[in-house]
């Protein structure tokens, strides 16, 4: 029984969109107080993320990009405004729900500390399934294990693994349950040119061999390259969006938003 | 560099209260037990001087060993005869005189005694003023205290009955009576009687149990007191009133240090699970801080700085901790006495006295403990290399290192060696033997502490296969408790010690119940015996007799002789009726009826070379010697405890005393046992106060005599399984802290929070059990080497009470679970944001 079906008999849902949309924000405001003054790190973003697509959210520090990623997954609530993943509204939801959501409908990739040492790699990966007490599609598992290159390594602890490594583990673990969406925030920020560059190819591959939806936060244009989209972000609103991003363009972009 | 430690120590105020709380509780423990015991001994002092009062000379009989005869009374005109005497008065006591409530109840004390006593007319030699109605002066008539007539409903004017060794007996009250200024009876009961009336009813008919002397004004106590000594005749001494204060003084204090000894020996049980609980905090928190201790030695700390540092921040926890745990103490003292109120065992009343002594004590043992705990984890925080700082993980614990290994071993070695010289070496005096067995224990707890580590780790994972049932967060639980082995051992140790213990006791509980047992269907044939706390009184003993229903009846009464140069104990007794009564393996000889005959237990006999047949010279508590023929050698000393019996009707004209402790008897032949349960139950009524008991219930109450005693051991020692569940707790919580990214992961990729707070419980609940099986298996070994060493008179066989272990078991894992409640909630509750950006 997915939650999906119990949260939509209780939802009276917004009507079906054109193309199809993994995860969406409508007018998403978000405010925290600092002793007495107020920021806003999300001012009313409206953005839809395209399912099978592979989004970047770029933006400078503090423009709100990590922001409106933790309020998309389930991680964060907004002070107002809404957002779904998978046509669910998250805001109806309870901690309980959230949590099941987490763990059944989104994937994620942190920059950094993305794995528990104490289990193996393999463990890692099932850890989801795990905790839903729900047995691994094992076909599945095969063909994620396959594409990150790691088979060899299954017995292994994170403490044995080099960053990259681990870092493939991490969306290996956030492919494995087949989520509505994939959220990665700053996947490469610890990890060199090359090695980035790896995880970035086998993301980019997710996408297009497996049909994933990735949603990745970064502020590297040459990340951002590997992206269908790059949507940008300044002060808590959406600036702009570049559809097919290169680098150089990204950079550009960055430059003519600096001015 | 200490406004760092201030700083540090500011910062960090929760973690302080937990690091605290175990020396706190220790503290309290050592504090209550001085303030108690000071207590005591100024409200025991203060009555000595009561009851010493205004009299300046007492003339007792006296004896070198045993109980003297009483004094004669006529050595009472002699004194008063004497210059510079002002008065002297005959008077006798008798320590269970039972006054009867208008309902038909006679009165009873847990533990003080009902004291009846000679009306001693004389304002300067009495303690006792009467405050209502007269004073009794002649006849069946008597005076109570005041606290003892008013909690009863006794009024003047009305008779009572009083409960003495010749019967009950009929008595008007005609007055109410306050000993010394507030009759402060500690809870004692005190009547007193007519001279002639009590001397009739107390077995002293022309006798004094003491003479109380007065001296004129003026009088110089020395020439008078040598001039009494001078008539006095042999086997009677005379006492002065500073020799008498000092008596009654050391007679008390005796009983308060034996009592304040073993409540001090439980707070070092308290103190010492304290230690490692202490340790293990500092060790954890000084492990978080490792990059900021590596920060500090980058910027120019030296490592004597670090340590001094972290040995400042001991210092002001042991200040903190010694300050709360004197006013825990003073709590707790309320405590203990509702803990003994609740026992049945009430202490009396006494002051609050916070002796400076005490406030030294607490600081001293409060600031120590501590100090010493944090000893290990400061050199360990002092050897940080400053390259720490930079690294970022140096969370790298190795699962267990040889050295440490073979330390711990050897350590538990020369312990259990100590231990094994404490139970069974040739020791002089049971302080010496206490002290050897008491660090033989500590050195095994420690040593065991230390090697635990290597087994940890193998012990956690066979504890956790059952949890992985319990799905992912029981095998994350197994493999969290299991990732630090040394953490593990050291937050189980601190149970482990208290297990032990409990263990060894329930050990040696068990196995004397179980000795008692198997004695009784062995040794006893007695149909019904009686072991009341007070004496029987012998007009129970002839109204028994007197039904014709029983056929075999012996008492059982205790007081040493001399045989030339050796005191013994011997009991008196009917001999052919105990050979009916008890199988005591007779050697030799027979148990028989007659005068001057002895039966001599094995050992004594082989010791002086007696056959049956010898006669031996025997000497008696008042001086005489006469000869006595050797009739039976017997081998059993479970129930007969002294090496000498002899008949009852030798008894009476060469003991001072005749108390009868205990009775045994058997249903006579055509007697059925309902006529005889029935008889029993009927004078039962009549001498409710020593019941007879069938073999059945007899062997329950001494067994629930047993559990009592068991009980309140426990109840001490489960202080120190409270603080060691603090500990685990304790730790648990910094774990988490500890853990906080690994959790927020966790939580993010779909862990709930009842997954959680799962988790961290089950976690604590196989820690606990790690400690609880340590402790079991050290209980265990240490309850067979007493048993082993206590003698075979006492406890005959070893027995384990498996069903009680297991509850134990049990119940510990299920306190851990209950320790972790906090931690678990805690986990559950960390926002998921925050705890994966936790640094």
């Amino acid at each position: 029984m997915s939650l999906l079906t119990i949260e939509t008999t209780e939802t009276p849902s917004a009507p079906a969109p054109a193309s199809p949309v993994a995860a969406s924000a409508r007018n998403a405001v978000k405010t925290y107080r600092t002793g007495n003054s107020e920021v806003r790190a999300l001012d009313g973003v409206t953005v839809d993320f395209t399912a099978g697509a592979f989004t970047a959210i770029m933006g400078p520090s503090g423009s709100g990009k990590s922001t409106l990623m933790h309020c998309v997954a389930g991680l964060d609530q907004l002070t107002s405004g809404s957002v779904a993943v998978g046509g669910v509204e998250l805001s109806d939801l309870s901690e309980k729900q959230l949590t099941r959501l987490r763990r059944d409908e989104v994937g994620f990739v942190f920059q950094a500390f993305n794995l528990i040492p104490t289990l193996t790699v393999e463990e890692n990966i099932t850890l989801p399934t795990a905790l839903a007490n729900a047995k691994p599609d094992v076909a599945w598992l095969d063909t994620v294990i396959a594409a990150v290159g790691l088979g060899d390594r299954l017995k292994h602890r994170p403490d044995e693994l080099s960053g990259g490594q681990r870092q493939r583990v991490a969306v290996a673990r956030a492919l494995a349950s087949q989520p509505k969406v994939i959220f990665a925030d700053e996947p490469t920020g610890n990890l060199d040119s090359r090695t980035g560059a790896e995880i970035l190819n086998f993301m980019r591959r997710a996408v297009d061999e497996m049909g994933q939806t990735i949603v990745m936060v970064t502020h590297d244009p040459i990340a951002a390259a590997y992206a269908d989209r790059a949507v940008f972000l300044a002060d808590g609103r959406i600036v702009d969006e570049l559809h097919a991003p290169t680098a150089d363009s990204v950079i550009n972009h960055m430059i003519a938003m600096g001015d | 560099m200490l406004k760092l430690t201030l700083r540090t120590v500011n910062a960090n105020k929760i973690r302080l209260a937990l690091t605290t709380f175990a020396v706190v509780l220790g503290v309290s423990f050592v504090v209550s037990s001085l303030v108690l015991g000071d207590g005591l001994r100024s409200s025991f002092g203060s009555l000595s001087e009561e009851i010493v009062g205004g009299t300046d000379l007492v003339i007792e009989p006296s004896s070198e060993f045993g109980t003297p005869q009483p004094l004669e009374e006529n050595l009472e005109t002699t004194v008063e005869g004497i210059d510079g005497v002002a008065n002297a008065v005959g008077f006798v006591e008798n320590d269970n005189i039972q006054p009867v409530t208008a309902d038909g109840t006679p009165l009873t004390t847990f533990g003080p005694p009902l004291i009846g006593m000679s009306w001693v007319d004389d304002p300067a030699l009495s303690s006792f003023t009467i405050v209502e109605g007269r004073a009794p002066a002649s006849g069946y008539e008597f005076a109570l205290d005041q606290d003892a007539a008013r909690d009863n409903g006794f009024e003047v004017g009305s008779t009572y009955g009083i409960v003495t060794p010749n019967g009950e007996v009929d008595m008007e009250l005609v007055g109410i009576s306050r000993f010394g200024e507030s009759n402060s009876t500690l809870g004692a009961i005190l009547s007193q009687y007519p001279m002639e009336t009590a001397q009739e009813l107390f077995n002293r008919t022309g006798q004094y149990d003491s003479i109380l002397v007065s001296y004129e004004s003026g009088a110089d106590p020395t020439a008078v007191q040598a001039a009494v000594s001078s008539v006095l005749p042999a086997q009677t001494e005379a006492i002065d009133q500073a020799q008498l204060l000092d008596n009654a003084k050391a007679d008390f204090n005796e009983g308060i240090n034996i009592f304040n000894n073993i409540l001090l020996g439980f707070a070092g049980v308290a103190l010492f699970v304290s230690i490692f609980i202490i340790a293990n905090t500092f060790a954890i928190v000084l492990g978080q801080r490792t990059k900021e201790l590596a920060l500090l030695r980058a910027i120019g700390a030296s490592p004597k700085q670090v340590r001094r540092s972290t040995m400042t921040e001991a210092f002001i926890v042991g200040v903190v901790a010694s300050g709360l745990g004197i006013l825990g103490g003073l709590g707790l003292n309320y405590g203990l006495r509702a803990m003994f109120d609740a026992l049945g065992a009430s202490l009396p009343d006494s002051p609050l006295i916070l002796a400076p002594r005490t406030l030294i004590v607490a600081v001293v043992v409060g600031v120590g403990v501590t100090m010493v705990s944090a000893l290990g984890p400061a050199r360990k925080a002092a050897k940080v290399a400053p390259i720490a700082a930079m690294q970022d993980s140096v969370d790298a614990p190795k699962a267990s290192d040889l050295r440490r290994n073979l330390t711990g071993a050897a350590v538990m070695a020369a312990g259990v060696l100590l231990g094994a010289f404490g139970l069974f070496g040739q020791i002089e005096g049971s302080g010496a033997r206490i002290a050897i067995l008491g660090s033989g224990s500590v050195l095994t707890f420690v040593g065991l502490a230390f090697a635990s580590p290597a087994v940890a780790a193998p012990v956690i994972s066979a504890l956790g296969l059952p949890v992985r049932v319990l799905g992912t967060a029981g095998s994350l639980s197994t493999q969290n408790a299991g990732r630090n082995p040394r953490r593990t051992a050291s937050t189980a140790a601190s149970l482990m010690v208290g297990l032990a213990l409990v263990t060894t006791a329930l050990v040696v509980g068990e196995s004397i119940k179980q000795s008692i047992s198997e004695t009784l269907a062995s040794e006893v044939k007695a149909d019904y015996i009686s072991a009341p706390e007070v004496p029987i009184n012998p007009m129970l003993l002839e109204d028994l007799e007197a039904s014709g229903h029983f056929d075999a009846i012996a008492p059982y009464r205790y007081d040493q002789i001399r045989i030339g140069d050796d005191v013994d104990g011997v009991i008196g007794t009917d001999l052919e009726a105990t050979d009916d009564l008890f199988d005591l393996g007779l050697a030799a000889g027979a148990l028989t009826a007659g005068s001057d005959v002895v039966a001599i237990h094995e050992d004594e006999a082989t010791e002086h070379g007696y056959v049956v047949g010898d006669s031996i010279p025997v000497t008696f508590p008042s001086g005489t010697t006469e000869s006595m023929t050797v009739s039976a050698i017997f081998t059993s000393s479970t129930i007969m405890d002294e090496s000498y019996l002899i008949n009852m009707s030798d008894w009476d004209s060469r003991f001072g005393e005749v108390v009868n402790w205990w009775a045994a008897v058997s249903v006579a032949d055509g007697t059925s046992i309902d006529v005889a349960d029935a008889t029993l139950a009927e004078l039962a009524q009549r001498y409710p106060q020593a019941p007879f008991e069938n073999q059945t219930d007899f062997r329950e109450t001494i067994q629930g005599q047993i559990d009592s005693l068991l009980v309140a051991i426990n109840a001490m020692l489960v202080l120190a399984i409270i603080i060691a569940l603090v500990g685990i707790a304790n730790t648990l919580a910094l774990s988490v802290f500890e853990r906080t990214r690994e959790i927020g992961l966790l939580r993010a990729v779909g862990m709930s929070r009842r997954q959680t707070r799962r988790m961290i419980r089950w976690e604590a609940a196989q820690v606990a059990l790690f400690g609880s099986i340590l402790g079991i298996g050290l209980g265990l070994i240490f309850g067979w080497g007493v048993v082993t060493a206590l003698p075979e008179s006492f406890v005959s066989t070893l027995a384990f009470p498996v069903s009680r272990i297991a509850i134990l078991v049990v119940v510990c894992g299920l306190a851990g679970l209950l320790a972790a409640a906090f931690p678990a909630r805690r986990a559950s509750k960390l926002d998921v944001l925050d705890a994966i950006s936790h640094a």
